[in-house]
């Protein structure tokens, strides 16, 4: 037996950990990042630089200042100048400070003792490190709301105020706070939060064609040609769009539904592995709320589940999907409700969440209604609503 | 010789992971690591309390213990090609 291939060329640039070459849409912010931190390039040792990276999940926080740790250290090594960008994930290390400082000094003394030194204490070792090796480094505290949370203005004293005890001494250590809204550094005290507030980049949320973009940017990097369709990253744009203009949750949604399309022995990504890969991060329709539908939003709903279980589009026309319901009415033994009706049931539908719909403006043919079906699988949603219907009638 | 291939395995250590790695007390391996200092194919950095000894990167003699360790470590290798 011949082994299936993948629709995978490279399933790896699809990781969360993967950081991009070029980052789409997000060119500006870079631009600004290197203005900010370009004195490294310049004179080291003469200045220190803080800056603030804000926005929502998924709108390149993390990719952006790694991508911008890479070109900074590739254009200090062409230059001979020691620097080094270290991003350290604060989570993970609880919020606490001394953790946090530990990990930093492991790039200089990997087997540095974990235990036993206070933040104090790891600060002023990191500094000698960084003094022995004459060096810069840019800190870059990824999820930095939890250090706030849980440590509030004293770390952050610690940790801005440091070069104030150093006068005349070389400037070593650089910063980039990360975190998602400047609301996180409210509750800091205001000679605290003054210190912090000086540059700060907000990320805006990608919107549906910027997330194509990324999407389509991935897909030619991660799958093999010709097997995601422009509907498939249409459908998966448009979800992420849903999730706060979230990319990673795109790029994620992409990698689960090329797994879904290769454990079918799929040469393509269809719509219907997007739907799989969907109702496994996202909690599908409960039971209750579709036994609660009436009998013809029940069949209408079957019509559109059994289109898309025989089909491999991503959308369907309200027309279309009207001649499917027909011929359900039919095999129930009941009258098609008129297409008026129809329309309201599409719409009462999209608003539980169900269905997504769109008007869309056709030349010659005027307005159509598009309707795809997002985020529950169509196998799974006919299953269901042939339960329901029998139960219902029994 | 066992010291010398675990800190560059590591990197850096100080005095007591030594002894605990290479199983000795803590005043020999502290006295096996000055004369190594002392030869100049270790360095000492000193953090408070801690001393964190690394190969001194300037040194021929720590370059040539480096290449001897690398030279061993292939040895496995080459013997599973069939040389």
């Amino acid at each position: 037996m011949v082994p299936h291939q993948s629709v995978f060329k490279d399933e790896s640039k699809l990781d969360i950990n993967y950081v991009p070459q070029k980052l789409p849409h997000r060119e500006k912010e870079h631009r600004l990042l290197m203005e900010f931190f370009s004195f490294i390039l310049h004179y080291p040792e003469k200045m220190a630089q803080r800056v603030i990276v804000t926005g929502e999940v998924g709108t390149g926080k993390t990719a952006l200042t790694q991508n911008f740790g890479s070109t900074l250290t590739s254009e200090a090594n062409k230059r001979s100048i020691k620097f080094r960008y270290v991003h350290i994930n604060c989570r993970e290390h609880r919020g606490s400070l001394a953790p946090i400082l530990h990990r930093a000094l492991t790039v200089f003394e990997p087997s540095f003792p974990a235990r036993g030194y206070s933040a104090d204490e790891l600060l002023t070792f990191l500094l000698k490190a960084l003094d022995t090796e004459n060096t810069h480094i840019i800190l870059a505290l990824d999820e930095f709301d939890s250090l706030v949370e849980k440590e509030e203005s004293d770390a952050v004293y610690k940790l801005t105020r440091l070069q104030e005890m150093r006068q005349g001494l070389p400037q070593r250590l650089s910063f980039i706070f990360i975190m998602r809204d400047l609301k996180a550094i409210d509750r800091l005290d205001e000679s605290a939060k003054s210190t912090l507030q000086r540059s700060i980049i907000h990320l805006e949320r990608y919107g549906k064609n910027q997330l194509i973009d990324i999407l389509n940017d991935r897909v030619s990097m991660s799958f093999e040609l010709g097997t995601v369709t422009e509907d498939v990253i249409d459908l998966v744009a448009g979800l992420a769009f849903s999730q706060t203009g979230n990319a990673r949750f795109g790029i994620e949604l992409l990698w689960r539904a090329g797994k879904y399309a290769d454990s079918e022995d799929s040469e393509v990504v269809e719509p219907e592995c997007v739907r799989q890969a969907v109702s496994a991060i996202i909690p599908s329709l409960r039971r209750s709320e579709l036994a609660s539908l009436g009998l013809h939003e029940k069949l209408f709903l079957l019509a559109i589940a059994r289109f898309f279980r025989e089909s491999d589009e991503a959308y369907v026309s309200l027309s279309e999907v009207e001649k499917t319901y027909a011929v359900i009415c039919e095999e129930y033994d009941e009258q098609p409700n008129s297409h008026t009706q129809i329309w309201t049931y599409t719409q009462y539908l999209s608003s539980l969440g169900v269905l997504k719909t769109e008007v869309l403006t056709i030349e010659s043919r005027g307005r159509q209604t598009r309707i795809s079906l997002p985020t529950i699988p169509a196998v799974e949603l006919e299953k269901e609503m042939m339960v329901t219907l029998h139960s219902e009638r029994a | 010789m066992k010291i010398l291939k675990l800190i560059y395995t590591l990197g850096s250590l100080n005095v007591s992971d030594v002894a605990r790695r290479v199983k000795l007390n803590y005043t020999s391996t502290a006295k096996h690591l000055r004369i190594l200092e002392s030869e100049g194919i270790l360095q000492k950095r000193t953090y408070g309390r801690i001393r964190m000894y690394r190969f001194n990167e300037g040194s021929k003699k720590a370059k040539a213990v480096a290449g001897l360790i690398e030279a061993w470590e292939e040895r496995p290798a080459e013997k599973n090609h069939g040389h």
